[in-house]
């Protein structure tokens, strides 16, 4: 099929996206819109720091999540079984990094799925996008669940052949201040560049 | 079905280089190895629809603060359709923008250093929903250009505004900026001219409406098309 128009040119976040564009709640995954309708699923939260060279601390990056819900499914009419997905699952999150580089989500462990164009079994995980000043484009990268059987057979997590590279996108336990006390709590860091650098993805 | 289910990484040439020599910022926070490769599957075709649910939309307004005095400036009307990749409207898609006042500077605190005036009647961002034709429209003030701080190269960036978009799916989200013609400073800018592509450039530059084709006299207008990701393949069977 001949594509008739080229993207629009991405450029740097820079270091102004508006502070009131962050809503209190945009963090939290598990409602929509209606704080007393919650999401289906085992309640997690997640967080971390986020590093620049030589392990400086970014602040005022804009991290943003996308996944599916607790069973698998998307509220999207590119999902096959979307009628099946939770009503009262955002999937979606955006957060600023804090002055001390600190991000976190609250969300509902993803299900696993099917791809329906692949035939690929992908392993439940969290798609994530950072956008930064200094960034013209965004970096995109996908976390993943301690002691899954099904990360084996992931294609995006065995897209990268290190092991010692892939494992730095598995979320670790984690005993952390912020969390809700009936949410499992996991920690990841993002180091932009440098040692330990977090593997990204061709976007 | 009208929604894209067709995603593939970006062609390279419209697209900005990673790493600007000049660009301090860019040395630091690029990853030094290349991305890897992966397939994309049904979490990168998708994204949230019901955005509007979530963030707070209708805010189209930037010449005022709550029915307040007047910002100062000239005031502008920045409109155009958001498309898709086969020329399709993408209907009810959040759009956020946010610029600086007519003096160069942004109601943000990572700017409290800039010496030029703050205005209390501009806080430069909006929010709005693209209506059945892929239209969005914002009447705000000509943003100031500003000199980038402690820059060896007198980096001045051009009047400019930011753009953030979501459209469909994920890989349709886009954060680009919007330039102005006609300006002598986009010829200089680090950032538009990290694009390589020259007709990529010219993307981002908004074209001037012509005076007795704008539906209001108040203002000065531009139209800017904004494109994301995303085509039909052929059909999937769902």
């Amino acid at each position: 099929m001949v594509k008739k128009r080229t993207p629009t040119p991405s450029h740097t976040v820079g270091p102004f996206f508006p502070a009131r564009f962050f809503g209190e709640g945009d963090y939290d995954l598990t409602f929509v819109d209606d704080p007393a309708k919650r999401a289906q699923g085992q309640k997690i939260y997640i967080g971390g720091n986020i590093y620049e060279a030589e392990r400086v601390p970014r602040w005022n990056c804009m991290v943003e999540i996308w996944q599916p819900d607790a069973g698998g499914c998307f509220n999207h009419p590119n999902d096959p079984r979307h009628s099946h997905a939770d009503p009262n699952f955002m999937g979606w999150g955006r957060r600023s990094s804090d002055d001390a580089g600190w991000y976190d989500f609250v969300t509902v462990k993803p299900g696993g799925y099917t791809d329906p164009l692949t035939g690929f079994r992908r392993a439940p995980h969290i798609d994530v996008a950072i956008m930064s000043s200094g960034l013209m484009r965004r970096l995109v990268t996908t976390l993943f669940f301690p002691d899954e059987p099904a990360n084996a057979e992931d294609p995006v997590f065995n897209a990268i052949p290190e092991a010692d590279v892939r494992e730095r996108l598995i979320l670790k336990p984690a005993k952390l201040e912020g969390a809700p006390a009936d949410a499992t709590a996991y920690r990841l860091d993002i180091v932009l560049q440098g040692d330990g650098e977090t593997p990204f993805f061709v976007d | 079905m009208t929604t894209p289910n067709f995603f593939e990484a970006y062609d390279e040439p419209s697209q900005p280089v990673i790493r600007i020599a000049q660009y301090r910022e860019s040395l630091l926070r690029s990853p030094s190895r290349p991305p890897y490769k992966r397939p994309v599957t049904l979490t990168e075709i998708t994204g949230p629809l019901n955005l509007a649910r979530k963030l707070k939309t209708g805010m189209n307004d930037l010449s005022r603060v709550n029915n307040g005095a007047r910002a100062m400036g000239q005031l502008i009307w920045v409109t155009g359709r958001l498309l898709d990749e086969d020329g399709m409207p993408v209907r009810g898609s959040v759009i956020e923008l946010w610029q600086a006042n007519a003096a160069g500077r942004y109601a943000h605190k990572a700017d409290s250093q800039n010496p030029a005036p703050h205005d209390p009647n501009f806080l430069g961002s909006g929010r709005c929903l693209t209506d059945q034709e892929g239209r969005y429209a914002f009447l705000s003030i000509k943003p100031g250009a500003y000199p980038v701080p402690n820059h060896a190269a007198r980096w001045w960036r051009p009047p400019h505004i930011h753009f953030s978009i979501f459209g469909e799916g994920f890989m349709s989200r886009l954060i680009t900026q919007m330039y102005f013609p006609g300006e002598p400073l986009n010829a200089a800018d680090l950032l538009l001219n990290a694009v390589p592509d020259e007709k990529g450039r010219e993307r981002l530059v908004a074209k001037w409406i012509p005076m007795m084709q704008l539906e209001r006299a108040d203002a000065v207008g531009f139209e800017h098309d904004l494109v994301v990701r995303g085509h039909r393949a052929t059909p999937m069977g769902f």
